[in-house]
């Protein structure tokens, strides 16, 4: 079941150290336009407030 | 141990003349002092060979599932009339009768292609740790007598606790006796102390984030991508894994650290479920990476999140199969 894929997988990145607000879910319908804008701000919110990715992520050069 | 490893080897001269199995997988003797090594039965002959003690390491379903696997695409080139039957033999403790389970519900084979005997199990001696103990000289002979290991080295005699070297897995299983079997050899072991088996976690789990991600990468930069891990789980036996799938390449195959550190998330996170923690990927690894650490979390996040304990029982699915409306938690989902 893809929810408990989720709700694993965002439990195991923050064990790891990758914070768990980076990893983020929910449910959107394709006619919540609203609802949609407001789960971007959060996000981005959330993840402005973290400061850039820098693990996991692969350099190239 | 002698008892059960005399009882071991009549056990298996019977099935093998009944022609109950055509092999069984156990343990013989290794070719270095105070080891184990998987073996291949096919005589009754060959079955005086087997052991059953504290040095018996590897988990061997592993091999039950590249020997059933071996055996189907080989009977694919047969005419169907004239396909065999092939029924593997396997020594199983605890933890790999749990493999086992994982194998079976996973439908990777039948129950009626492997027989199981059962045995119980009192740990196994974590290698690296003994070799730690002694101060890492060499150990040229070696017995276990009692709850002493005891052993000629390049550094002169000496002893060890069996208790003080016994795998991490070990000294915190909470399955140390078989859960399936089709016959058991020797009498249920004593209980070990799963009370504890999260300890490490829960300290783990406590430092910051950042102290988490230190020691994440500083133990993923150790491994040299061997893929030993890969090769000793019995839960990992995919064709074609996905770190070496070219179409698309999910990730790098170099010694870029940063592909190290994602195959290892996604090894480890494929365990969901199916980690039995039998410490066998730990055991292999030459580089002595903290795998445990990181494989104990997921066990623990199977229980505390859905009830599971990976191939605990034939009739618990895998947990990633199925969903409880009624228990599962919704606070991983955001909802701004
Ligand atoms: S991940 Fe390691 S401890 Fe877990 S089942 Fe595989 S080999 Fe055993
Ligand atoms: S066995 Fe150890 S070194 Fe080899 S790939 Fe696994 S973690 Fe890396």
């Amino acid at each position: 079941m893809a929810r408990r894929k989720f709700a694993t997988l965002k439990s195991f990145l923050n064990y790891i150290g990758v914070e768990g607000d980076r990893t983020i879910f929910t449910w959107v319908s394709a006619s919540e336009g609203d609802r949609f804008a407001q789960v971007i701000k959060g996000v981005t919110a959330k993840v402005r407030a973290l400061g850039p990715a820098n693990k996991l992520v692969k350099k190239f050069g | 141990m002698e008892n059960i490893e005399t009882k071991l080897r009549e056990e298996a001269k019977r099935l093998l003349l009944e022609k109950k199995v055509d092999v069984i997988i156990g343990y013989e003797k290794g070719t270095l002092p105070l080891t184990a090594t998987p073996c291949f039965v096919t005589t009754p002959e060959e079955a005086d060979n087997l052991v059953w003690n504290h040095l018996c390491t590897q988990n061997p379903v592993k091999f039950v599932h590249d020997l059933i696997t071996q055996h189907k695409n080989a009977q694919k080139r047969v005419k169907p009339e004239d396909r065999k039957k092939k029924v593997i033999g396997v020594v199983a403790r605890g933890c790999a009768t749990r493999s086992l389970i994982i194998q079976l519900q996973e439908r990777q084979y039948e129950r009626a292609d492997v027989y199981i005997i059962g045995v119980p199990c009192e740990g196994y001696v974590d290698g690296k740790a003994l070799k730690s103990a002694i101060g890492g000289v060499d150990i040229t002979e070696g017995s276990i007598d009692g709850d002493q290991i005891k052993m000629k080295t390049s550094d002169g005699d000496k002893a060890v606790a069996l208790k003080d070297v016994l795998a991490a897995s070990c000294r915190t299983c909470r399955f140390n006796n078989p859960i399936i079997s089709d016959t058991m050899v020797g009498s249920p072991a004593a209980a070990m102390n799963p009370d504890a088996e999260y300890n490490e976690v829960k300290e783990f789990e406590g430092k910051t984030v950042e102290e988490r991600w230190a020691y994440y990468s500083k133990e993923m930069e150790k491994c040299i991508r061997c893929n030993a891990c890969r090769q000793a789980c019995p839960s990992c036996y995919c064709p074609t894994c996905f770190a070496e799938q070219s179409q698309p390449q999910w990730v790098g195959i170099g010694e870029d650290k940063t592909d190290t550190q994602v195959f290892q998330l996604m090894r480890l996170y494929h365990m969901v479920g199916r980690c039995v923690d039998c410490g066998s990927c730990v055991a292999v690894c030459p580089m002595g990476v903290d795998l445990r650490k990181f494989l104990k979390k997921i066990d623990k996040d199977g229980w505390e999140l859905f009830g599971n304990r990976a191939g605990s029982s034939m009739d618990d699915m895998p947990p990633l199969g199925k969903y409880d409306e009624h228990h599962d938690k919704e606070d991983f989902v955001f909802n701004p």
